[in-house]
């Protein structure tokens, strides 16, 4: 099963260095949006990003970026 | 006189707080050993046969989902006991319960806890005391789960963690904290990696370090100082 990656942009980034197995692009997809719905939930702590200005750009093992999304999309953000 | 180490002066809180009389009633059943992680407790549904009181080591309640999914519902460390309620009477465990950081565990087998118990109105006391303080932890938790952040549960969770051990070095997985979490292990490693950014902690290969607990109290929600006090208020109402 080929390896996904993860990755969090803004000014700065947030690298998903571990990676996951996964069947396919639309596994990764999938992945992607439960990943991207964790982070956003009630994100308002001292310590979170305020996540409605980031965007999720998902990798292949060779780094090329596959797709990506806005977080916007997901969660009340700050 | 026993020649077993001063179990009266260990780390695990609940001993500590214990009359010298009450812990005498054990004599030499309570044992100190050393338990290693991935060491089954008790199963859910299984006869507690035995009572665990970490002193230096962490266990972990665990209660399985569907498709082998399983999510971690509390820890239990030197400020408790497993299977205390089972000095009550015979008692089945609800959860799964392993050992999850190892270290040093005073042990003692039901039977002879249950007849410590029957012999002392303050140990039972104890008992019912400590089951209403979990409960109340049980309820934060829930309650955290349903209202927090990721980033904050996951500093709550890492502060309890270190207080269970005494220690700042907590040998715990990211797949072992997407189970606390109940969250994908991508999202423990975007969180981590975002909590290390900031100093609050370190994690090399399965080994989180603690680095500026000030931050992560202000990361962590107000379930964790709910706790604590909670925790604190149990200890301070033991009749001594």
């Amino acid at each position: 099963m080929p390896m996904y990656y993860f990755h969090l942009s803004n000014d700065e980034k947030v690298l998903d260095v571990d990676g996951t197995n996964l069947a396919d692009l639309a596994a990764a997809r999938t992945h992607a949006f439960g990943v991207a719905r964790e982070l956003t939930f009630k994100s308002e702590g001292l310590l979170d990003h305020d996540w409605s200005v980031w965007r999720m750009l998902v990798h292949d093992d060779g780094g090329t970026e596959l797709f990506s999304l806005p977080l916007s999309d997901f969660g009340t953000g700050k | 006189m026993n020649n077993a180490p001063d179990l009266s002066r260990s780390d695990n809180q609940l001993l500590a707080a214990l009359p010298r009389e009450t812990l005498a009633l054990f004599g030499q059943d309570l044992k100190q050993v050393s338990l290693s992680p991935g060491i089954v407790c008790y199963e859910a549904g299984d006869l507690i046969d035995r009572v665990y009181f970490p002193i230096s080591g962490m266990i972990s309640l665990i209660v399985p989902g569907r498709d082998g999914e399983i999510v971690e519902t509390g820890i239990v460390g030197r400020e408790g006991a497993a299977g205390l309620h089972s000095g009550l009477g015979e008692r089945r465990s609800y959860n799964r319960a392993i050992i999850q950081i190892p270290g040093q565990f005073a042990v003692i087998s039901a039977t002879h806890f249950g007849r410590a118990a029957s012999n002392s109105a303050p140990l039972r006391d104890l008992i019912v005391r400590y089951v209403e303080s979990r409960w109340a932890e049980a309820q934060q938790i829930a309650a955290c789960n349903a209202l927090h952040s990721g980033t904050a549960r996951l500093c709550r969770w890492l502060l309890q963690a270190a207080d269970c051990t005494g220690s700042d070095h907590v040998p715990l997985t990211q797949e072992y904290l997407a189970d606390m979490l109940g969250v994908r292990r991508t999202t423990v490693t975007l969180l981590a990696q975002t909590l290390q950014e900031r100093g609050a902690m370190r994690y090399t290969r399965g080994r989180i370090t603690l680095r500026d607990r000030n931050m992560l109290e202000a990361g962590a929600c107000d379930c964790y100082e709910a706790i604590k006090r909670e925790n604190h208020s149990f200890r301070i109402g033991i009749d001594v």
